[in-house]
């Protein structure tokens, strides 16, 4: 697997669906699954995939100083805490707005490559020039949408700006499901969001409280093996890229089962 | 090509090959040439980034012109272009985008009663995604679906083999007898000439290609099949 190395673009369009929360979850199930992966917050002016991985109070470089060459590629990267198989390289700092170019972000994945299994980009919102420099890295491609008309509209857009660059195979991860509103269909269905789309389902991830709690935490929810639905759906879609055969989960017959009533018993007994 | 069409009702500002001039030099002979208004800039290879495009804009803007919309085969200058908010044609390098087929079917009654320079036919293979935009001076074939928030308009009919749920404008020139086709027809806006519906808000039937048209001053849609036209009808919301 090493010979190969894969870069894929996290890109949404809209802010706020969860891109962020998906390269940090997907990053820690890939290094889980045995793979060198670094994730490359592309959003440095309001970067906060660091925040997620409970990294930020051990950045010191970032990927302007290794372009600037004043430092090197290994001091700039920090290494996961529990997790070693995974790194966190910040693109930028805040305070140095349109310094870097789509050249310096192919610079940058290039040099990432040789040393990791999978590159994941965290992509800014919006498609202006930081989506544009993030894209100008990127192979291949994850769009995150939830099912509202806007975000659909957005990754919609995105999804067209992603061919035009020539990122192709671009996969879907449907975020924020829930099954009791879809059945009531006061929210798209499924078939409705990739019906337009029309990507590969990558996963679907339904609405978990335990996914704020542990963004606040600065714990990804893959890292201690939790079993939350949104940890179980993030873990899956990592053995998907991998190439296992997992099946979608139907959101239909999501939370019926026993275990699943369980498992809300104790959860709320704990917290 | 289609696009060349424009040229009739859109006067155009070709930019210099890259390797003659750059457009910085030769823009204000060229623009001596030109009376102020819309016009259709047709980059062809020029690479411009967000920054290039918006100082030629304000260049423009400052003679007193307007980018009506702009034809580049450069993939970086039409994403920047789409960023700037400007309809933008995506032309491929060799000249395939467009044939001008003969009208076979002469089953259809309409397209026999046309004159043969509006028969030439634009065809779009794939879905037009939200923000992305067609427009041609002859009829139009979109072998794909049009998404919402995407744009298709012909001088001539616009025919989609796919859903229509974005806005479609047949007749742009002002033809009434124009139609808007599509297997599925649920458009959030259809324009046919200078007439403008909303579309249904009902559930398409599976299975009926529909067609929209002005009937006596309004657009209705019906079933595309002529036989079933006459059991049936489906008012567009005005």
């Amino acid at each position: 697997m090493a010979s190969t190395s894969r870069t894929i673009l996290i890109c949404s369009g809209k802010g706020g669906v969860g891109k962020t929360t998906l390269t940090a979850n997907l990053g820690i199930a890939l290094a889980r699954l045995g793979l060198r992966t670094v994730v490359l917050d592309a959003d440095f002016g309001l970067r906060n995939l660091d925040l997620l991985l409970g990294l930020e109070n051990r950045i010191v470089f970032t990927a302007q100083e290794v372009l600037a060459e004043s430092c090197r590629l290994e001091q700039a990267l920090v290494k996961h805490k529990q997790e070693p198989n995974l790194a966190l390289l910040p693109a930028g700092n805040p305070r140095m707005l349109e310094w870097l170019k789509p050249e310096d972000m192919q610079t940058i994945a290039a040099m990432l490559e040789k040393q990791f299994d999978y590159v994941l980009i965290d992509c800014p919102a919006g498609i202006e020039d930081g989506f544009k420099n993030a894209v100008a890295a990127a192979k291949e491609a994850i769009v995150i949408t939830t099912p509202e008309v806007s975000a659909v509209r957005d990754a919609d857009r995105v999804i067209g700006l992603l061919n035009t660059h020539g990122v192709t195979p671009v996969q879907l991860v449907l975020n924020r499901v829930r099954p009791k509103m879809m059945a009531s269909q006061e929210m798209l269905a499924v078939d409705d969001v990739t019906d337009i789309l029309a990507l590969p389902l990558l996963g679907l991830v339904l609405e978990d409280e335990q996914v704020i709690v542990s963004t606040n935490r600065g714990e990804p929810l893959t890292l201690n093996g939790s079993s939350s639905p949104a940890a179980r759906a993030y873990g899956n879609v990592a053995r998907r890229l991998q190439g296992d055969d997992v099946p979608l989960i139907d959101p239909s017959k999501e939370g019926r089962g026993l275990r699943a009533k369980v498992r809300r018993l104790m959860q709320k007994k704990i917290f | 090509m289609a696009a060349d069409q424009n040229s009739g009702l859109l006067q155009r500002l070709v930019l210099p090959p890259i390797k003659q001039a750059h457009w910085k030099d030769t823009l204000p002979d060229q623009l001596q040439r030109l009376r102020p208004g819309s016009l259709n800039l047709i980059s062809h290879h020029w690479e411009m980034r967000c920054r290039d495009l918006s100082s030629l804009i304000e260049l423009l803007q400052g003679e007193g012109f307007r980018i009506a919309s702009l034809h580049t085969q450069e993939p970086l200058t039409a994403i920047s272009a789409q960023a700037l908010g400007l309809p933008v044609q995506l032309l491929e390098s060799d000249p395939m985008a467009s044939d001008a087929t003969p009208s076979d079917d002469s089953g259809d009654q309409s397209s026999d009663t046309k004159p043969d320079c509006t028969t030439q036919l634009r065809l779009h293979r794939g879905t037009l995604r939200a923000g992305e935009q067609i427009e041609t001076a002859g009829d139009l074939l979109v072998l794909g679906d049009v998404n919402p928030g995407a744009n298709v308009a012909a001088a001539g009919d616009v025919m989609i083999w796919g859903r229509l749920r974005g806005i479609a404008h047949a007749g742009r020139d002002g033809d009434r007898s124009a139609k808007v086709v599509a297997l599925q027809l649920r458009p959030l806006q259809l324009r046919i000439a200078d007439q403008v519906a909303r579309g249904p808000d009902d559930r398409p039937q599976p299975g009926l290609a529909e067609e929209a048209r002005i009937d006596a001053g309004d657009i209705v849609i019906e079933p595309a099949n002529p036989r079933l036209r006459a059991r049936m009808s489906i008012p567009a919301t005005d």
